[in-house]
């Protein structure tokens, strides 16, 4: 554990010196942000029309006003609420989006740096090294997505009807965002550490990373559809299936990390 | 204490190093000469656990260099890279802070600085490491290989690079390191410094050449010369040398240049028939070649011998 540690606060006080690792993550948390309010706020507004006066809405009004989170909004408050609710998966978008840039250069900026070798000759094991450069991507991009939050929750106090924001306090957008989020984020930063181990270019691991990004823009796309609802239950089985993929990616990313391909391959 | 037995290391089809054997006590200086693609990198790596041999195996002490012992033992060996592998965006503090804390050690913060201190550079601690000189990083690299005090340093070609004062230094360290017990492996392309600090050599040429101290891999290639610098004309004097029984002579100016097996026991016969024979002697050394001409020789009659590529099927 000291070593990770030890690897971890290193990972961390070099992010500080190279803060535009995380401009990616900052851009994606903004847009995530400011898109349901586009939708729920400033489109209305601009348009002269409420939500709750178009039809398309009436099945969410009657869907939602009897969850005990929208209890007491109108018709409005209550459109709002849902839409603030459903874009909440956006959110997990952010962390994904943070930890990759950070994580595709975790091995390979060691390779290039030629940091790698004096830091294999010590004592720290595989799985060591990998946990410190997984922490280190997975760190600071959950503190991006709890600023994210905070600023959402803020937002749509400041601009939304009284009590919307309560919607966003349901043990499900909790869940969204400080379970789901951080296991989606870890799956696909594991993947692009395993990448980051095996290529030369840091552009591969994270465009390999990405890919994790797919299920989770289909996740809410379906939301929106309305075929699908991210339930407690539907939630906790997620959450339990990321960490089964979790695991078998830390698993296979000690089986993939080459120590001699490494040292010998690269120059 | 370090004991390399039988190694061997494909890469693929490619042998880069072959049958390599050597065992190295307390207080040694081990130098690897050879040319580039020799294997004095992989042999290096090798006893450092960091790649695994395709056959043979590393005894450290007692314990045999495996993928299971390999984290311990490499806690007990400072490897110094060729590159100094630094954080250039950390200071040189926290740069030794972090090994220190990997090595495991009770105070790291006490040995970060008692390390720097040890090098002189202190006061360079919270000089962030990018902005380093080239000599300056490889002393702070030198620091972080010996931060956990291990008993066995290996470096790979430590004064590459570096300038003369510099590279003094790190010769210095070597000698210091050598005073102190430690076992120094060391690999580099500069005769020189070989010439100064090691104990023994080994030219690489993916196999082993030639292993011993410097001293008798000169007699062998060479010989023992004598150089007798006489107070008059040498010429006349050779005859009276080959009368003694030594066959190799060569004059030149006032100089007589003589094969001898023995050196210590053939100078005052010698030098009493010069002066029995009326030749004033003014001065009796013995002839060292360089280093470079001895390794030049090896690598010669290797190329004579050896067949042009080696190459054999991966073992493993």
């Amino acid at each position: 554990m000291t070593r990770i540690l030890a690897l971890l606060d290193k990972d961390l006080a070099d992010l500080r010196q190279n803060p535009s690792l995380f401009v990616p993550a900052a851009l994606t948390g903004f847009f995530s942000i400011l898109l349901p309010f586009i939708v729920a706020i400033v489109v209305p507004l601009f348009a002269g029309e409420r939500l709750s006066d178009s039809s398309d809405f009436e099945i969410v009004v009657e869907a939602s006003r009897n969850q005990p989170s929208m209890r007491g909004l109108d018709p409005e408050g209550v459109i709002q609420a849902w839409v603030f609710q459903h874009f909440l998966v956006l959110l997990v978008l952010t962390p994904i989006a943070g930890s990759m840039s950070v994580a595709a250069h975790s091995v390979i900026g060691e390779k290039q740096a030629r940091t790698l070798e004096p830091l294999l000759a010590t004592p720290i094991t595989t799985f060591e090294l990998l946990s410190a450069k997984v922490l280190g991507s997975l760190l600071p991009a959950l503190m991006l997505t709890v600023s994210c939050f905070c600023v959402y929750v803020a937002g749509v106090a400041i601009f939304a009807q009284p009590g919307v924001y309560r919607a966003l306090f349901t043990p499900a957008s909790l869940g969204i965002v400080f379970l789901l989020g951080p296991l989606a984020a870890l799956a696909a930063l594991q993947l692009a550490v395993c990448v980051s181990s095996r290529v030369n270019d840091a552009r591969s691991a994270q465009q390999i990373g990405a890919l994790v990004i797919l299920p989770i823009a289909g996740l809410l796309v379906v939301q929106l559809m309305g075929s699908f609802v991210l339930t407690g239950p539907v939630i906790t089985f997620i959450a339990i299936a990321l960490l089964g993929v979790n695991t078998g990616l830390m698993l296979l990313g000690i089986r993939l990390f080459d120590r001699e391909a490494i040292l010998t391959r690269w120059k | 204490m370090l004991t390399a037995s039988h190694l061997t290391r494909h890469f693929g089809s490619r042998l880069a190093v072959d049958d390599v054997s050597f065992e190295l006590v307390p207080g040694e200086v081990f130098a690897l000469l050879g040319p580039n693609g020799a294997g004095k990198t992989t042999t290096l790596r090798m006893l450092a656990g960091l790649i695994e041999p395709s056959s043979g195996s590393v005894r450290f002490n007692t314990d045999t260099m495996s993928p299971q012992t390999a984290p311990r033992l490499r806690g007990q060996i400072g490897f110094l890279t060729e590159a100094p592998g630094l954080w250039d965006r950390l200071d040189v503090r926290r740069n030794l802070l972090v090994y220190a804390r990997l090595h495991g050690l009770p105070k790291p913060n006490q040995a970060v600085s008692e390390a720097l201190d040890a090098f002189g550079i202190l006061d360079r601690a919270g000089d962030i490491a990018g902005q380093l000189s080239k000599g300056l990083k490889q002393r702070v690299a030198l620091a972080r290989t010996l931060l956990h005090k291990p008993g066995v340093v290996l470096l790979d070609e430590p004064t590459a690079g570096l300038d003369p004062e510099s590279a003094r230094e790190v010769r210095e360290l070597v000698l210091r390191l050598r005073e102190t017990k430690h076992t120094v492996v060391l690999s580099t392309h500069n005769l020189d410094e070989v010439d100064r600090v090691a104990s023994r050599v080994a030219v690489l040429r993916t196999r082993l050449i030639a292993l011993d101290t410097p001293a008798a891999l000169r007699a062998r290639l060479f010989g023992t010369r004598l150089r007798i610098t006489l107070g008059q004309a040498a010429a006349p004097f050779t005859d009276t040398v080959i009368a003694t029984g030594f066959t190799d002579v060569r004059s030149d100016d006032s100089m007589l240049s003589i094969a001898v097996n023995q050196e210590p026991s053939s100078a005052p016969l010698i030098v009493r028939r010069l002066v029995e024979a009326g030749a004033d002697v003014y001065s009796v050394v013995a002839e060292e070649p360089r280093l470079e001409d001895v390794y030049l020789r090896l690598l010669e009659s290797e190329n004579q011998s050896a067949p042009p590529t080696r190459s054999g099927p991966p073992t493993r």
